[in-house]
């Protein structure tokens, strides 16, 4: 019997948190006289920001450490997974790590009776909704906190690492026991806290399990692309380019089909249109060109394209003018300034729901992670007024 | 052997090294982009060229690099616009922009680039020795030996002519041995303007051209995905290169005369009745061709087989002509250090070509020449003689004999 965990992450922030936690369900199940070993996706690029990548661990009771290696080692993939754990919750919405792999469901190799493990603050159908249907029952399970920065070493650690053994242990104490799990982080690290986190995490996710039934879930929208044979492609890999194509508006600009890279993203620019200066620095500082001219001056978003860096909002010199928000928080990709010419005071407030309360400053390294501040909401008719900056 | 000669199909004659043979072969070809980066004994041919743009007898853009690097990177590119592209090297100085060399292939453009053979590099060495070139023998290239300036001359045509053939578009590498081609004077016989224009056509990259007309991108980041089925489409340009080889040979003999015999990939001198042969690349053919008419008057039944195309390898055609023999003496003016026997690359070639014949010539294999060495007619007679034991013998073992080394 083998037992496939893959744990799902962001890189380049949560790489290192992937690889850990990987690497210690091994040692962990080792304890508990299994075999097993860890690899990454070895084709993912987790170097680039945010985009959707995989760590592995693989634990058998049974097999020889050549059977498993045989069976799971020298893979690029799994083809299923009895655990799938999400550190990101916004991986939810589908996850495209490269061109020509499509926007896969973040559950697509959950087994019948699987789970998958998301470290979320949302409520279990909160997730589901996002999710591809499946043709058989598995389990959603909630471990409660955010995406972890902790594995990049700027940040300040926030136990998420111990806390998902632990909860792997809730799930499946024939993977790893809690008991297993308590006396490898004690010999480890002889830090009671970080034993204290782990059995917290098991206590609680032991709660917040929820069975997922075929009824649940979205038919999902995305095709995955059909690779060519040999004959099919140009030789010299020569690729057609898109067609430079320019209007004023919505998707005025052509970009790239096959790679829209909009899963990368797990924070979404909201944009006051009623504040913005028409000062073009967003436009101009995207990286990725997703600020679309429109025909009374401003810039409107392409969130399929936004891969949610936070540039924008970064050089945005008007204070509440771009703030960056959650990706979950959002039903689609629709164009926001369409949506303000339609109905400007309905967009505003709806802006400012899906804004909250809380502001995340642009990132800094600080030494104590993120710092959040109070919102200063600015009404509508209100003047626009120049931006706090960091550090400032 | 008398051959008939289309009237005006050679212009004048001249003498001219190796490298300056190339030079009129890049003027008569039209190249539209040179690039070049000294090193010797390549550099004579940039100097020759240069001279002819001076001279107002070829419109071509002539850069000159700050490296190989550089150097071929800038052909690659031009080619990439549909422009003819020329460059070359030597020895470490190739190596040098081994990156760009291999991106060349994958990307399939068809530039011409002179290798003029150069040892891998004993602190300056700089005589011939074949392991330069033969670097790029596993990287989709096409990679041909001439042994004369004449062939020199007609195979910068010939090669432009099979590398820009539309089923073919691979880089193509011409090599010569370093001094006893390159900057060796012979009498060169030069091809009109007008012959040379019936023979090669314009250069069309078609669909794949990068032109503000025709937006493409070229050479985009590619994974696991895809790399298996880029080596299987160059796998069959390299495969559909061995017939454009033949055609273009038989096509060049048509605008020529019959310089060129059949299977074209390689010359076989004296061999009809011979028992045993040498095989080689490059110069060393004239000392091997002299010993085999030296040999043949005291009666002995051997001839020579001079190999120009090692990439692609003409498998089918070259064991169909040394399967006749008894006895195979490959002689290797390179060396592969560790390979299977100690023995040098063409040795595990041909040896690998004879592989599934039943009844198969003994094989043994001379690694002679190295850094510049000169091979004698003396060292050749040796070579067939010791071929020739082989031939009674059929040894196993020791057969790997070096040849001019002092000891």
């Amino acid at each position: 019997m083998i037992k496939r965990v893959e744990i799902n992450y962001r890189g380049i922030f949560q790489k290192t948190l992937a690889k850990r936690i990987g690497g210690d369900i091994v040692m962990i199940a080792a304890r508990m006289g299994q075999v097993g070993f860890s690899n990454g996706r070895y084709s993912d690029a987790p170097e680039r920001n945010g985009i959707p990548c995989k760590y592995f661990a693989f634990v058998s009771p049974d097999l020889s450490e050549e059977e498993l290696e045989a069976e799971c080692g020298a893979k690029l993939d799994i083809d299923e997974a009895n655990i799938s754990v999400v550190l990101d919750d916004t991986m939810v919405k589908g996850v495209e790590p490269w061109a020509w792999h499509g926007v896969r469901p973040i559950n697509e190799k959950v087994v019948p009776y699987g789970y998958m493990l998301v470290v979320s603050r949302r409520r279990p159908e909160d997730l589901v909704r996002f999710m591809a249907r499946k043709p058989y029952p598995y389990y959603l399970a909630i471990l409660e906190g955010d995406a972890s920065f902790a594995g990049l070493w700027v940040y300040r650690d926030d136990l998420t690492h111990e806390r998902v053994l632990g909860a792997l242990a809730a799930l499946d104490p024939q993977l790893l026991s809690i008991e297993a799990v308590k006396g490898y982080l004690w010999d480890k690290t002889h830090e009671e806290h970080r034993v204290e986190a782990a059995q917290k995490a098991y206590e609680s996710v032991r709660h917040n399990v929820h069975e997922v039934t075929p009824l649940q879930g979205i038919d999902w929208p995305y095709e995955i692309p059909k690779l060519p044979k040999w004959h099919e492609f140009s030789e010299g890999v020569v690729v057609k380019a898109v067609p430079r194509e320019f209007h004023l508006g919505p998707k005025g600009q052509s970009r790239n089909q096959l790679f829209k890279r909009g899963t990368t993203k797990s924070q979404r620019p909201v944009v006051r249109f009623d504040l913005c200066t028409k000062c073009t620095l967003c436009w101009l500082e995207c990286p990725d060109q997703c600020f679309d001219p429109t025909p009374d001056g401003y810039y409107d978003v392409d969130y399929e394209y936004c891969v949610g860096c936070g540039k924008c909002a970064e050089v945005c010199p008007v204070q509440e003018c771009i703030v960056m928000v959650d990706e979950l928080a959002f039903e689609d990709n629709r164009s926001p300034w369409e949506h303000w010419k339609r109905d400007p005071e309905g967009y505003i407030r709806w802006a400012e729901e899906k804004k909250g309360t809380h502001r995340v400053l642009p990132n800094v390294v600080t030494g104590t992670g993120q710092r959040v501040v109070e919102a200063e909401p600015v009404p509508v008719g209100g003047k626009p007024k120049p931006a706090a900056r960091a550090g400032a | 052997m008398a051959v008939a000669q289309p009237v005006g199909v050679y212009e004048r004659e001249d003498l001219l090294t190796g490298c300056q043979a190339v030079a009129e072969g890049i003027r008569l070809a039209n190249v539209d982009v040179i690039a070049a980066y000294p090193i010797r004994p390549y550099t004579e041919v940039m100097d020759a060229i240069s001279k002819i743009i001076a001279d107002g007898k070829l419109v071509a853009e002539y850069i000159v690099a700050d490296s190989e690097h550089s150097q071929f990177e800038i052909v690659k590119h031009a080619a990439s616009v549909g422009a003819r592209a020329f460059a070359g090297s030597s020895g470490t100085g190739w190596m040098y922009g081994f990156e760009a060399l291999v991106v060349t292939a994958t990307d399939r453009l068809p530039v011409l680039f002179l290798v003029g053979n150069r040892a891998l590099d004993d602190p300056g060495a700089f005589g011939v020795e074949h392991n330069d070139a033969l670097a790029i023998r596993d990287m989709g290239w096409l990679l041909c030996w001439v042994a004369t300036a004449q062939e020199a001359l007609e195979h910068v045509l010939l090669g432009y002519r099979i590398a820009e053939d539309k089923h073919v578009r691979m880089p193509m590498a011409l090599a010569m041995d370093g001094a006893f081609l390159t900057h060796s004077q012979h009498i060169v016989r030069i091809p009109s303007q007008e012959a040379v224009n019936r023979f090669l056509p314009p250069f069309d990259l078609g669909e794949r051209r990068l032109h503000p007309d025709n937006p493409v991108s070229i050479a985009p980041q590619v994974n696991e995905d895809w790399v298996m089925e880029i080596r299987r489409q160059n796998w069959e340009a390299a495969r559909r290169a061995r017939r454009v080889i033949a055609t273009a040979y038989e096509e060049f003999n048509q605008v020529f005369g019959q310089r060129y015999r059949p299977p074209y990939y390689f010359e076989e001198f004296l061999t009809d009745d011979a028992e045993v042969v040498l095989i080689g690349m490059g110069t060393v053919a004239m000392p091997a061709r002299t010993a085999v008419r030296r040999l043949r008057e005291q009666g002995h039944r051997v001839g020579y087989v001079n190999l120009r195309w090692f990439r692609p390898f003409p498998t089918e055609e070259l064991r169909e002509s040394l399967r006749r023999f008894r006895a195979v003496g490959v002689i290797d003016r390179d060396f592969a250090h560790g390979a299977p026997d100690d023995g040098g690359v063409l040795l595990h070639e041909v040896r690998s070509c004879l592989y599934p014949v039943r009844e198969r010539p003994a094989v043994v294999n001379f690694i002679t020449g190295l850094g510049g060495r000169d091979v004698s007619i003396q060292d050749a007679i040796r070579m067939f003689e010791i071929t020739q034991e082989a031939a009674r013998e059929d040894r196993l073992d020791g057969f790997v004999t070096w040849v001019g080394v002092r000891e």
